[in-house]
This record gives structure tokens, C-alpha cells and sequence, in this order.
């Protein structure tokens, strides 16, 4: 029994970041049809944010605000100057776009910064284990928890009840539409972008949290994740993006309990395979996105 | 499957017959200017010369594996690099000697043991390995829609790597596999390169290539025009894999050591790079892609370390070349989205006069049957979109299909070429029950269409649009392109036969649409708003030519249009639709004073007054 809710508080920490990932990814996607491959480098520039915060000695909550700020400003840098530019390309190409712009960041991140892991100490108190009846839980993946559903909430609020939020979602079921009543297109991309940003150091946070470095090729591994989770919910649908991190989050938590140990180094193998199978079942994700069509 | 392979070959290889000449001219030119850049390079740097020469043809066969099947079908790929991978292990294992296998590989299975193949077998073994795999990744992967697709071969990159690791006894884990004999020669990259330019430039004119394009351009369109889409995306991805698997298994015998991260992302980015950059959509475009961006990434490589410029050195910077692709990558997009080559291959244009000559299309034989609606009722949720609709389209015959927006025709048109399942009632083509099959089975059971917004494969010539249904047909491609061509004619197009459809003019391609839906040699033909955006002029030219068309061929007609002057003349009888029900069926006459349709048409006026 313990060992199930064990592995249910694993499922939901993991399930909560590549949600907060996923959407990060959504929220542009469902704008402009951007699969942003360099979402995995704001979290980088985030983490080296937090970096130099803490090497200044800054408080630990002014460094994750500077954290926070930068993956900002990066995804609004890389809209105004990679991403607008190629509004025109198709699909392919945008995703192609973000290719580049990834390996590109990724270099300057080595020749810049470093090639080598630097160190992001949490605060002593982020890093013990909190016991509730018999079960052991660690702070971390429960500040992971907290956070994402508090991220997720605030997300929610914001799309619903403000108007620049309702364009957004006006703007991800059709966007030609939307320019037509008068809502300027830039301003509720640049939005996408920036809360793509948000989402991403918020999710570089938790992801530092728990391997205590950052490094050039730290945002890699999460951007899959967050590609396969928002592929999985269906791609461009918000509450599919959340959907499907919890999907990803879950699968991988059973496959690493469940699987005997002489398989458990094909445990992404299985999970993947698995999603295909998914999309096998649901060509379009869990929770389809809205598309006008007419033939 | 493999069937379907076969032919496939079988069909390339009657030059002259099946293929246009011209793709193997296209071929031979392309491999004579690689064959001279590659010697070049070897003549002038010597021995470097040669290894970087048997890299580029090694890169030029890979990316022409991946265009085979992305350039064609528009999915790119980023799982290739893997099934590389997949070729470079098989390969190593079954050549490596048996000394070093017994110190690199000890837990290696007995039956694994001691082959110590040559290159040629090894290759033939690799083949089928490849096919096999092929066809096995393909059938989850043509099952999904474009976007999801791409999706897909991600995962096949990422579980193919994870597999590659955990098989330690086989491949080491992610330590170097060492020990593979360097077999592949700069004589063994060409002949392998040369054999691919061949295999991918023959393939894209094939009926296979042509089918694919044509649901890389439109997908629906393709299945309304009898393309399997599934069908062709497996064989294409199965072709497709096959060549990665060998390109792999020739680059592992370059390589001589390599781990799993040689098979993964920095190659799937190159591979895909120099694909885009040269322009996907082309044979051409890959291989000058690939020879482009390899030579800017071996003078990055130089610089990657410093520049010496005598009195002082520019700082290294590490990754140079990894920026280089990115940039040019990135210039690519912006500026020239469809690659260097854009949509041009190597080689002559098609002139006119080696052009198949037209034949007369065939009258349709067996006259008579019938397109029935039985009892078709759609219902969404609580709402019944359409209730209870029965009418027959016989052959010979236009029937016009009227009704006020609303009224269910989009519906019911979709119902009967299968985009949609109606939630009862039947569609019987000719006897044939259909109802429910999917939009290419019922192209194939005889009835074409058109679109209200026009579907045409935009980056194909008019001549190959219209090709790929008669291809669809059955017909060998000599055959085709000459039933394309009489269609063509009869509709005023021939002249611009060689021309890309996107460039046609809206009338013309109303008239290209029709010409390739006739193509099929249908016994029904559904026109979705014909004459939708066009002036009197065109829509008297338009009526001119549905007119002959019924004088030409037994085929039924149905029309749905909103022009009443066009569907009045042209039909011979109409069905009247409003709000899902079905409120007069009868000669023009009979329902130009039937008073229900007054009423729906013009009812809230009547009320008026």
C-alpha cells in the first residue's frame, strides 16, 4: 500500500513538470504552430540565470525571479528575431527553425558559459525528506507538485479572465479570425512566447532542483519529454499538453516499478513505444486540438 | 507489402516504358557530377582527400535515404540516423574477425558468432535485416496523420538508441564498438552512392513516387483520387529504411569504431540539414544539400581548433561546425524555404515533342448501375444533420443537388465518399455496398470528385496530377501519362501539361480538377459547387463542358451548387435538401414551381407580404 502511494507521489511530481513542460511547448504551438525545440534551451538560460544569481550571492527567491525573467526575455528574444522572421514556413520548417536555433544557443552556451556542469546549491532546507504517517516524501518532488498545480491554477485564471489571455485562446482555434476583430497578431504571439517562458523556468527550477547543476545540454532530455507528452495529449490543445505529461509521467513511474530489472535499461523504449501505440489508438492525442476545417 | 515493392521495382525497370526517360537522364548527371567531385577532392588533398570524398558519398547516400522517403511524402524524418545505427551494428557483427570478436564481444550469442562475411554479402544481409524492419516500423507509423508522424520517427530515434545501448552483449552498450574491418573503399561509397541517386530519382517517378507527392501535397484529394494513403506511406517508408539500414552498414565499415551517439541526434541534424538546405522536395536538391554543407562543415572543422593568421591566431571556438549547419539551416528557411534546388531536377525539361502521345479515353463499358442514397440519417449529438435521405444518381444522367446553406449537402457529401460514417442508412455504387468504406475504395469503386475550395496537388505539373489517378486506376505509367494527357486535351490543358498546378489560374484549375477526376474512368462523378467564384463567362464555359462530358461519357453526374441558372440548365433531375430533409426530388421544371422550395428559398419574402 505504501509502496502504491509511493509511487502515485512519484507519478504526480514527474507528471506535474513535463505538464508545466508540454504546455510551455502548447502555448506557442497552438498560436503559431511552432513545436519550439529551443524550449529546452530557455530552460538552460534559466538555470544559468539562477547560476549567476546564487554566485552573487543573491537571496534564493530574488535568484529564482531572475531565473524566471530570463527564460522570459530569451523566448521573447528568440520570437522577435529567429521565430517572426520565418512566420511564412510551414510547420516543418518552423520546427526545423527551432533546430537551429537550439544548436545554435547550445554553442554559444559552451563557448560563452562552459562546456562542464555548473553548480546550483538549493538552500539546506529544499533538500530533506518530510514524513507523512509512514511514507517518506522529499521536499523536492513535493515543492514540485505544489508548484506545478499552482502554476497550472494561475495559467488558468489568466487565459479565462483576462482579455489578453481570451485572445490567446481565441487566437490558438483560429487566428485569422482574431486579426480580423482588431487584436494586434505580434502582441499575442510575443504573449505566447513569454508565457512559455514563464513556464519554462519555472520548470528549469524543478528540474535543477533535482540534479543540483546546470550544463549546455541540461534543457535536451526535458524538451523531449515535453514534445512526447504534448504529441501524446494532442498537439496544440492546452489541457491535452497537461493530459499528457501526466500520461508521461505516470508511464514511466509504472515501467520503472513494474519492469523486471534485466529490461529496466529499455524502460524509454517501452514508454515510447508504448506512445506510439497511443497515437496508433488516437492519431490526434488524447484531447484533439480544435481545428477550424471546412472541405 | 513487399508485393507492392516488388512491382514497384519491376515497374522502374523498363526505362523508356515505365519511367520517363528522363529521370534516368536526370540520374546519370547527377551521378557523373558527384563521381567528378569526389575524384577531384581525392586528386588534390591525397589520402585525406579520399577519406573526406568516401564521407560525402556515405552522407550523400544517407540523405538520399531520408529524401526517399521525406522528400516524397513530406514527413521528414528524424529517426534515419537510427536505423543507420540499426545497419552500422548489424553489419559490424556479422564482418568483425574472430579474434577480435572473442576480446570485444564475449557474451556475443553462439549463432552471432564467427560469420566474418565479405562486404557484398554483408550488404545483401543488411538489405533484408533493413526491409524487414522497414516494413515492421512502418505499420504504426503509416497509420498516423502527417504531424504525428514526424512524431513518430522521433521515438523510433530515441528507442532504437535506448535498445542499442541496453543490448550490451551484442553492441558493447554505449562503450566504442570496435574492430569492424574498414571495408568500405571510396570505389565502394560511389558505387553505393550511384546506386541510391539511381534507386531515388527512378522511385520519385514511379507510381509509388507519384502517389506519395500527391498525398504529401493534399491528402484528401489523394484518397478521393484513389490513392491508398497508408498504403504508399509503408512502402515508401519501408523502401525509405531499407537504403538507411545499407547506408549505415557501409558507414560502419568507414568508421571501423563508433558507439550508440553516432547514431542519434548530431547525425539526425546533419542528415536533416543538408536534406533542407539542398531542398527536400528534389533528388537534386539532396545530393548538391549534402555536398554544400559537408564542404562548409570541413572548413569549420579547420577552424574549429584557431586560425592561424601568421602574426596572431583567431581563438577556436568550439561546435563551429554544428553553428555553420544551424546558420545555414536557419538562411535556408528564411529565405529559400524549398532548399537550393527548389522544385527543379537536374536534367532536360520534358519537352513537348517526347511527350506519350494522347490516346482517346476510353468510354466507360459497362453503362447502367447506379449511386444510391438509402435511408441516410447523420445525427451529431442531438442534432440530426440529416434524416431519412433516399435518391439515386443513375449513370448518364446529371443530377443537381440543391438546398439553402444549412440544409446538409457538405454532410451528405461527405457521407458518400466516405469521409464520413452516417449513423444509419446505406451507399451502394453500383450494387456495391460502400457505406463506411474509406474515401479511396470508393474512388476505386468508381466515383470521382471535386472541391468547393479546389484540392490539387500544387507542386506537381498538371500532367502529374492527373497521372496519379489513372495511375490509381491500375494503368502502367506509359499508359497513364498518355490517358492524362487525352484529358488534358479534351479540357483545353494540354499545352500547359508540363507546368506546376499551383501556377494555373482559378478557372483552369477548376477545369484541372475535373480532368483529374475523370482520370479515374469514374461511373459517377460528384462536382462540389463548381462554379463557386466564377464569373457568367467562366460558368458558361464550365456548363459547356459538363455538357460534353455527358455527351462523351455514360457517367452519372451529381452537381451540388448554389448557381441556380447552371444547375437548372444542366440537370436532368434534382434533389432539394433543407434543414436535413429531403423536401422535392424531380425535373427542373417540377421543382422551379414546387412550392415547398419556393418556400425554403424564398419563404421569409412570402411571409412578408
Amino acid at each position: 500500500m505504501d509502496l502504491v502511494l509511493q509511487q502515485i507521489v512519484n507519478a504526480v511530481s514527474l507528471g506535474g513538470i513535463y505538464a508545466l513542460l508540454a504546455l510551455g511547448l502548447a502555448v506557442v504551438f497552438s498560436i503559431v504552430s511552432l513545436i519550439n525545440f529551443a524550449h529546452g534551451e530557455l530552460m538552460t538560460v534559466a538555470g544559468y540565470g539562477m547560476f549567476f544569481a546564487l554566485a552573487v550571492s543573491l537571496p534564493f527567491p530574488l535568484a529564482l525571479l531572475l531565473a524566471v525573467s530570463v527564460a522570459v526575455i530569451a523566448a521573447l528574444l528568440t520570437e522577435r528575431f529567429a521565430f517572426r522572421p520565418m512566420r511564412k514556413a510551414d510547420v516543418t520548417g518552423l520546427l526545423l527553425t527551432s533546430f537551429a536555433v537550439s544548436a545554435i544557443l547550445r554553442v554559444i552556451f559552451q563557448n560563452g558559459i562552459s562546456a562542464r556542469p555548473k553548480p546550483v546549491p538549493l538552500p539546506a532546507g529544499l533538500t530533506g525528506v518530510v514524513e507523512i504517517g509512514s511514507l517518506h516524501i522529499g521536499i523536492v518532488p513535493l515543492l514540485s507538485i505544489v508548484t506545478a498545480a499552482l502554476s497550472l491554477a494561475l495559467l488558468l485564471l489568466f487565459l479565462k479572465h483576462t482579455t489578453l489571455g481570451k485572445a490567446m485562446r481565441a487566437a490558438a482555434e483560429d487566428f485569422e479570425v482574431l486579426r480580423l476583430m482588431g487584436i494586434k497578431a505580434n502582441r499575442v504571439i510575443a504573449m505566447a512566447f513569454a508565457v512559455s517562458g514563464v513556464l519554462a523556468g519555472i520548470a528549469a527550477v524543478l528540474w535543477i532542483a533535482q540534479r543540483g547543476s546546470v550544463d549546455p545540454l541540461m534543457g535536451f532530455v526535458p524538451v523531449l519529454k515535453a514534445f512526447v507528452a504534448a504529441v501524446i495529449g494532442g498537439l496544440g490543445s492546452l489541457s491535452g499538453a497537461v493530459a499528457g505529461g501526466f500520461a508521461l509521467g505516470i508511464l514511466e513511474v509504472l515501467f520503472q516499478a513494474f519492469l523486471p530489472d534485466a529490461a529496466l535499461p529499455y524502460r524509454d523504449a517501452f514508454v515510447l513505444s508504448f506512445v506510439i501505440l497511443i497515437l496508433v489508438w488516437r492519431p490526434d492525442g488524447l484531447i484533439p486540438a480544435p481545428v477550424s476545417r471546412r472541405s | 507489402m513487399l508485393g507492392l515493392i516488388l512491382n514497384e521495382a519491376e515497374e522502374a525497370m523498363s526505362p523508356g516504358i515505365g519511367v520517363p526517360g528522363r529521370a534516368w537522364t536526370s540520374a546519370a548527371l547527377l551521378i557523373a557530377a558527384t563521381g567528378g567531385l569526389a575524384l577531384g577532392v581525392s586528386l588534390l588533398f591525397g589520402n585525406t582527400g579520399i577519406n573526406i570524398a568516401t564521407l560525402v558519398l556515405l552522407q550523400i547516400a544517407a540523405v538520399l535515404a531520408l529524401a526517399t522517403f521525406s522528400g516524397n511524402s513530406g514527413i521528414v524524418s528524424f529517426g534515419h540516423s537510427a536505423f543507420m545505427g540499426i545497419g552500422a551494428y548489424v553489419s559490424g557483427v556479422l564482418t568483425m574477425a574472430k579474434g577480435v570478436q572473442a576480446t570485444a564481444l564475449p557474451q556475443l550469442p553462439l549463432w552471432l558468432q564467427a560469420h566474418e562475411l565479405s562486404l557484398v554479402s554483408v550488404i545483401i544481409v543488411t538489405a533484408i535485416v533493413g526491409l524487414a524492419v522497414g516494413i515492421l516500423s512502418g505499420f504504426p507509423l503509416a497509420r498516423l496523420s502527417t504531424g504525428s508522424a514526424a512524431i513518430g520517427t522521433l521515438a523510433f530515434l530515441i528507442i532504437i538508441h535506448v535498445v542499442l545501448i541496453g543490448a550490451r552483449e551484442v553492441t558493447r552498450g554505449s562503450q566504442t564498438f570496435y574492430g569492424v574491418p574498414r571495408l568500405t573503399t571510396v570505389y565502394a561509397a560511389f558505387a553505393l552512392a550511384a546506386a541510391f541517386i539511381v534507386i531515388a530519382r527512378v522511385l520519385r517517378d514511379t507510381p509509388l513516387g507519384l502517389k506519395l507527392r500527391a498525398a504529401r501535397e493534399n491528402e484528401v484529394a489523394a484518397a478521393a483520387t484513389g490513392v491508398n494513403v497508408r498504403r504508399v506511406r509503408h512502402a515508401g517508408w519501408a523502401i525509405s529504411i531499407t537504403m538507411a539500414v545499407v547506408a549505415g552498414a557501409l558507414y560502419g565499415h568507414f568508421l571501423g569504431a563508433f558507439s550508440p551517439k553516432d547514431f542519434y541526434f548530431d547525425l539526425t541534424f546533419t542528415l536533416v540539414s543538408m536534406l533542407i538546405v539542398g531542398g527536400m522536395l528534389t533528388v537534386t536538391g539532396a545530393v548538391a544539400g549534402t555536398i554544400l554543407l559537408a564542404a562548409v562543415v570541413q572548413v569549420l572543422r579547420q577552424a574549429e581548433t584557431g586560425i592561424d593568421l601568421g602574426a596572431f591566431t583567431l581563438p577556436g571556438v568550439f561546435g563551429l561546425p554544428q553553428l555553420g549547419m544551424g546558420l545555414a539551416l536557419l538562411l535556408t528557411i528564411w529565405r529559400r524555404p524549398l532548399g537550393l534546388a527548389g522544385l527543379h531536377e537536374a536534367g532536360p525539361d520534358w519537352p513537348r515533342s517526347k511527350m506519350a502521345p494522347a490516346v482517346p479515353a476510353r468510354r466507360q463499358q459497362e453503362e447502367g448501375g447506379a449511386l444510391e442514397v438509402r435511408n441516410v440519417t447523420m445525427r451529431f449529438g442531438g442534432l440530426v444533420a440529416l434524416d431519412d435521405i433516399s435518391f439515386t444518381v443513375p449513370t448518364g444522367q446529371v443530377t443537381g443537388l440543391i438546398g439553402p446553406n444549412g440544409a446538409g449537402k457538405t454532410t451528405l457529401i461527405n457521407i458518400i465518399c466516405g469521409q464520413v460514417r452516417p449513423t444509419t442508412g446505406n451507399v451502394i455504387i453500383s450494387g456495391r455496398e460502400m457505406t463506411g468504406q474509406p474515401p479511396h475504395r470508393i474512388a476505386a469503386a468508381g466515383l470521382g470528385r471535386t472541391f468547393q475550395n479546389i484540392r490539387l496537388f500544387d507542386r506537381m505539373t498538371a500532367l502529374e496530377n492527373v497521372a496519379v489517378a489513372a495511375m490509381a486506376k491500375g494503368h502502367s505509367p506509359a499508359m497513364a501519362r498518355a490517358l492524362a494527357l487525352s484529358q488534358l486535351q479534351r479540357l483545353g490543358l494540354a499545352p500547359r501539361a508540363g507546368e506546376l498546378a499551383s501556377s494555373f489560374a482559378y478557372g483552369d484549375r477548376r477545369r484541372l480538377e475535373i480532368a483529374r477526376a475523370l482520370a479515374l474512368e469514374p461511373r459517377f462523378l460528384l462536382l462540389d459547387e463548381p462554379a463557386a467564384g466564377m464569373n457568367p463567362a467562366e460558368t458558361d464555359e464550365l456548363i459547356r463542358i459538363l455538357e460534353a462530358i455527358r455527351a462523351d461519357h455514360a457517367i452519372g453526374l451529381l452537381v451540388v451548387e448554389h448557381d441556380m441558372r447552371l444547375i437548372m440548365r444542366l440537370s436532368d433531375r434534382m434533389v432539394v435538401l433543407n434543414k436535413g430533409q429531403k423536401i422535392a426530388e424531380g425535373t427542373p421544371d417540377q421543382i422551379r414551381s414546387d412550392p415547398k422550395v419556393i418556400e425554403a428559398y424564398i419563404g421569409s419574402r412570402r411571409a412578408s407580404h
